[in-house]
């Protein structure tokens, strides 16, 4: 009973001591992320997109697939924005007559949903194929390593869409077929981090006390190595983005639901690329702004793990 | 060194067989019957029956594994229904488009993004290395496609001084290997998506070198060249930038990588007969044989890519060649 | 080889003209955010001919700055403000950068850095990078003939001829470095800058080295800047040694009067750190605290905040240097330079050092108080 309580206790000392250390390093990273204009200005973005992902769907000033009328009852078929301003499309309409706005803010949720998931199954798989590789080393890193040098030699995209196809366009599939290929990055880049981690004093004391295995991993290397698997995860959100919007705008985007890539996928099959600026710039300079953003706050994260690159 | 050389190659064997037997895996589990992909509609059973036979879909997987690593390896494709001919009839041409078209966009972007790069290293700190990696990361950050619409609106549509897609003008029939891919006609409809892989592709290169060049900049024998005299443009190029290159090299197999994916997009914007639009048409229109061949020339050309970097860093790093 | 400079300044001979270098009242600021910072602020000193010269201090007392500013090496935020560095009577801080390319860099001045593996550029090999500097500096010279005399330089050093065909990788700690002072002998130099030489190496294979360097200044008549943080390296290689503090030099005299009879409480101190030089075996003690960063300096002694024997004029008054005749050319930069005796005593004491409480003026000056009662 007592030994309970004073787990309990010492846990949540523990805990607090973490968190205390958390939020220091937090701190110091967002000291540095205020000192670098373009970092401050990819949070901006990034909130301003969150915001919209969350409640995109009740700001969007029409229903996405709505086949809007003008006053004569003719469908506003891909109309710009000066012609139907008026009927509260602000940014025109597509060939059915479809709000370009809400559309766009609609197809926010897709992007930052497959970004930060995608990202973080990558990440979590690709710094646990590095810890275990690179601590174990011998066999286990050549195999695992091999591993890798496979998953490199398959071209992305048209792995991606072999696997889409397969097991179908739903965002979920998505989702797990990007991250499934996204992983290699942070395997390989973390794992030659945790190499020379490994040679550090640190671990060989907490060997010494008698550290087991995955304690070292995790709880002693893991946060020194937790700045580049930022890094990567910052990498990862990004591609996972272009990679989404790239299925999307070669057709195999989850047909259920409107992303970027899908409304340019549209615009461009039918032919009012050739004149509905209004249609295709939204979609595209959202797509660019919001990944834009994310490698902003990724060269920030980069001269955190490497100092060296700072001036 | 030898030693080196002949892991290397061991690993690309394993490596190789891998990607081999993964790809059948991967062809295998698609959705339905896993013979369907083989058949035609408008067959009778006895017609089906044949197909199978002939293709030898009905006996075991083991065999079947044995025998498609056997076709495979002697670049026997087999049949894409939606042509109805030999795969490879198809897609030998489609091949070297693409390779025409992605290959000097990759070389373009490579060379200019380890030039941007070394200057952007070099002239660290500065409005123009700032200019330079923002200009950077907006391209890194618009995809292929997006670049590809934005210069199809702008130089096609727009300003008409491109043609919107194809590879040559339609009519122009081209007699020789020269007028197929050296006339101006070919040359003028290759410049926008050419433009495009260079674009998105010179940013990876660019930063990477950038990096490695402030680093390589920060060390001790880049201070002693100076205290020896050098010019500060020798030491740019001779010393600086050689070495900063080592890293950029390892990645060239992963951005040929990205590329050869990329030229899906590309060529689907600029309606370019290759490799990359047959993949999408293919698995759209189920034509399996035809998108697994594609598949596995793209992956084969990314593995000896990888395969040729790793060599190419022996000869330009001695640490590791005396290893 | 190397007088061929004076004819062309028509500088006015001077009575100090017979040094090889001298550098008068230096000051060279680094541009930061904070302000400038005075890294070298003030330092005068001067060099002949295969002397040896140790340049003696904590890690960021500004002796690296010092070197860089005598061949003109700064960072890009770092400037030399003001004075004079006079190298073969050539006023070196006028020079143009493609001048001081052309006839100071190597020519008159080399260096060999902390790590000589890292000297090196890894991709090249060693002879390569000789021959590179001989022909740069000499393009009338034959390939041939400079691959010889690296092979040369090499031998001069104890390294087979042959190895210059190898890769600075291939070679060990203290072959790179006999390398590295092969290179920095290639065009016979005035003056060859070494930064920290020895922390890389073990201390027998250094001191080999060092004793063999002694040599190859006479023959290539050479003279040798030594930096280093160790007192101990500088008592038995040099012939001057000049202390730094906060950018200052605070003590400078031939090596055996800094050694035996130093003055200043900063050198008492930095020669308690190590042990073969203070004759009985005691503990070592390090000074408490670390060098200041001068970006705005105040009126006073920059060392009396951790000094131990820091009195009221000490914080105010900023010390002269002043020559004390008990060694050649000793110049000291301390108030209480002439209780040299009694410092010496209380510095052997470990109490003297921990006692001291870095903190402000005010504060010490109190402790001060309540010490003399
Ligand atoms: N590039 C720089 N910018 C600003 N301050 C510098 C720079 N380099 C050195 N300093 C500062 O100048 C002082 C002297 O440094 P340095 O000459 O390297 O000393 P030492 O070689 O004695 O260790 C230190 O306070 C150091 O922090
Ligand atoms: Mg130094």
């Amino acid at each position: 009973m007592s030994t309970d309580i004073r787990d309990r206790l010492d846990a949540t000392v523990e805990g607090n001591r973490r968190l205390a250390k958390l939020s220091k390093d937090a701190g110091y990273v967002w000291g540095i992320i205020r000192g670098d204009t373009l970092a401050t200005i990819g949070v901006v973005i990034i909130l301003g997109f969150l915001f919209l992902a969350l409640f995109g769907p009740m700001l969007a000033p029409h229903d996405p697939g709505d086949n809007l009328r003008g006053e004569d009852g003719q469908l506003l078929r891909t109309d710009s924005p000066t012609e139907t301003f008026s009927e509260g499309a602000y940014l025109g309409t597509t060939n059915y007559g479809e709000d370009v706005l809400s559309q766009v803010i609609v197809s926010v949720r897709v992007s930052v949903f497959v970004g930060l998931l995608a990202a973080l199954i990558a990440v979590f798989i690709g710094a646990n194929v590095a810890l275990i590789s690179a601590y174990y080393g011998g066999r286990v890193d050549d195999v695992l390593m091999r591993i890798v040098d496979i998953a490199y030699g398959l071209p992305f995209l048209p792995f991606v869409i072999v696997l889409v196809f397969i097991f179908g366009s739903n965002i979920w599939n998505i989702v797990f077929v990007i991250a499934a290929v996204l992983w290699r990055d942070s395997a390989r880049v973390v794992r030659s981090e945790v190499l020379t981690q490994k040679q550090r004093p640190y671990v060989k004391s907490a060997r010494a006390i008698g550290a087991s295995d995955l304690r070292i991993m995790y709880k002693h290397i893991f946060p020194n190595v937790l700045p580049l698997v930022g890094l990567y995860a910052a990498f990862a959100v990004a591609y996972a983005i272009i990679y989404e919007a790239s299925l999307a705008f070669l057709g195999f985007g989850d047909p259920e639901l409107y992303s970027w890539g899908q409304m340019l996928f549209q615009a461009y099959h039918s032919g009012a690329i050739r004149f509905a600026w209004w249609w295709v710039l939204p979609p595209g300079i959202c797509l660019m702004l919001l990944v834009m953003a994310v490698f902003f706050i990724g060269r920030s994260l980069e001269e955190i793990t490497n100092p060296e690159l700072r001036h | 060194m030898k030693k080196y050389v002949t892991r290397r190659i061991l690993q690309l064997l394993v490596t190789y067989f891998a990607f081999l037997t993964l790809l059948f895996v991967v062809f295998r589990i698609a959705p339905g019957d896993p013979t369907s992909m083989y058949l035609l509609e408008g067959m009778g059973p006895e017609q089906r029956q044949a197909t199978l036979e002939r293709l030898g879909v009905d006996r075991p997987l083991h065999e079947q594994y044995v025998n498609y690593l056997l076709q495979l390896l002697s670049l026997d494709l087999g049949e894409s229904f939606r042509y109805g001919t030999a795969v490879e009839n198809v897609i030998w041409v489609r091949f070297w488009n693409t390779v025409l078209l992605m290959g000097p966009a990759f070389l373009i972007a490579y060379v200019l993004g380890i030039g941007i790069g070394a200057f952007m290293g070099w002239v660290r700190g500065s409005a123009k290395e700032r200019f330079g990696v923002i200009m950077t990361l907006v391209a890194r950050s618009s995809p292929e496609f997006w670049i590809g619409l934005l210069l199809l609106m702008t130089f096609s549509f727009y300003l008409g001084w491109f043609p919107s897609g194809g590879m040559r003008e339609t009519g122009y029939e081209a007699a020789t290997f020269w007028d197929r891919y050296l006339s101006l006609n070919f040359l003028h409809h290759m410049f926008l998506p050419l433009l495009t892989g260079v674009i998105f592709y010179m940013a990876t290169p660019a930063l990477l070198m950038r990096s490695s060049m402030i680093q390589v900049l920060n060390s001790d024998f880049i201070e002693i060249k100076k205290a020896e005299g050098h010019p500060e443009y020798i030491i740019l190029y001779k010393y600086a930038a050689r070495n900063s290159i080592l890293p950029i090299t390892t990645v060239v197999a992963i951005v040929v990588g990205v590329a050869l994916g990329g030229s899906l997009v590309i060529e689907t914007v600029f309606s370019w007969p290759g490799m990359g639009r047959e993949m999408v048409d293919s698995v759209m229109h189920n034509d399996y044989a035809m998108a697994q061949s594609v598949f596995f020339l793209m992956g084969s050309v990314v593995i000896f890519m990888n395969f040729v970097a790793d060599i190419v860093y022996v000869f330009l790093d001695p640490r590791v060649r005396y290893e | 080889m190397t007088t061929e400079h004076t004819t062309e300044t028509d500088a006015p001979p001077t009575e100090r003209d017979d040094h090889m270098l001298e550098v008068d009242d230096l000051r060279t600021f680094y541009h930061t955010e904070a302000g400038d910072l005075h890294a070298v602020d003030g330092v005068s000193l001067t060099l002949d001919r295969q002397e040896t010269l140790g340049l003696v201090g904590e890690s960021g007392c500004g002796k690296t700055t010092m070197a860089k500013s005598i061949m003109r090496l700064l960072p890009r935020n770092g400037e030399v403000v003001s004075g004079s560095i006079r190298l073969n009577g050539v006023e070196v801080t006028e020079l143009s950068e493609k001048q001081l390319r052309e006839e100071i860099r190597w020519t008159e001045i080399s260096m060999i850095p902390q790590t000589a593996m890292n000297g090196f550029d890894p991709v090249k090999t060693v002879g390569r990078q000789i021959v590179d500097v001989i022909r740069r500096h000499e393009t009338e010279t034959p390939k041939a003939e400079a691959w010889e005399r690296a092979k040369e330089l090499f031998e001069n050093l104890g390294l087979e001829g042959s190895r210059v065909h190898d890769y600075p990788h291939q070679f060990s700690g203290g072959m790179a470095q006999r390398a590295m002072i092969a290179m920095a002998l290639a065009l016979s130099p005035s003056i060859i800058l070494a930064d920290e030489p020895t922390t890389a190496l073990d201390v027998m294979i250094q001191d080999r080295i060092l004793r063999q360097i002694k040599d190859l200044q006479r023959e290539f008549d050479t003279a040798m800047i030594m930096i280093t943080h160790d007192m101990s390296v500088v008592s038995e290689n040099c012939d001057y040694i000049a202390v730094m503090y906060g950018g200052r030099v605070v003590e400078f005299a031939d090596a055996e009067t800094v050694i035996k009879n130093p003055r200043h409480p900063y050198t008492l101190g930095m020669r308690n750190a190590f042990p073969d030089i203070s004759e009985d075996d005691q503990d070592l003690v390090s000074i408490p605290g670390s060098p200041p960063e001068v970006i705005d300096p105040e009126e006073g002694c920059r060392f009396a905040p951790r000094c131990p024997f820091a009195e009221e004029e000490c914080w105010e008054v900023t010390p002269e240097p002043e020559q004390f005749p008990d060694g050649d050319q000793h110049v000291v930069e301390c108030h209480r330079a002439d209780e040299a005796e009694y410092l010496r005593a209380e510095a052997e004491k470990k109490e003297t050092w921990l006692s001291v409480q870095e903190g402000s003026r005010e504060q010490r000056l109190e402790e001060l108080e309540v010490n003399d009662d």
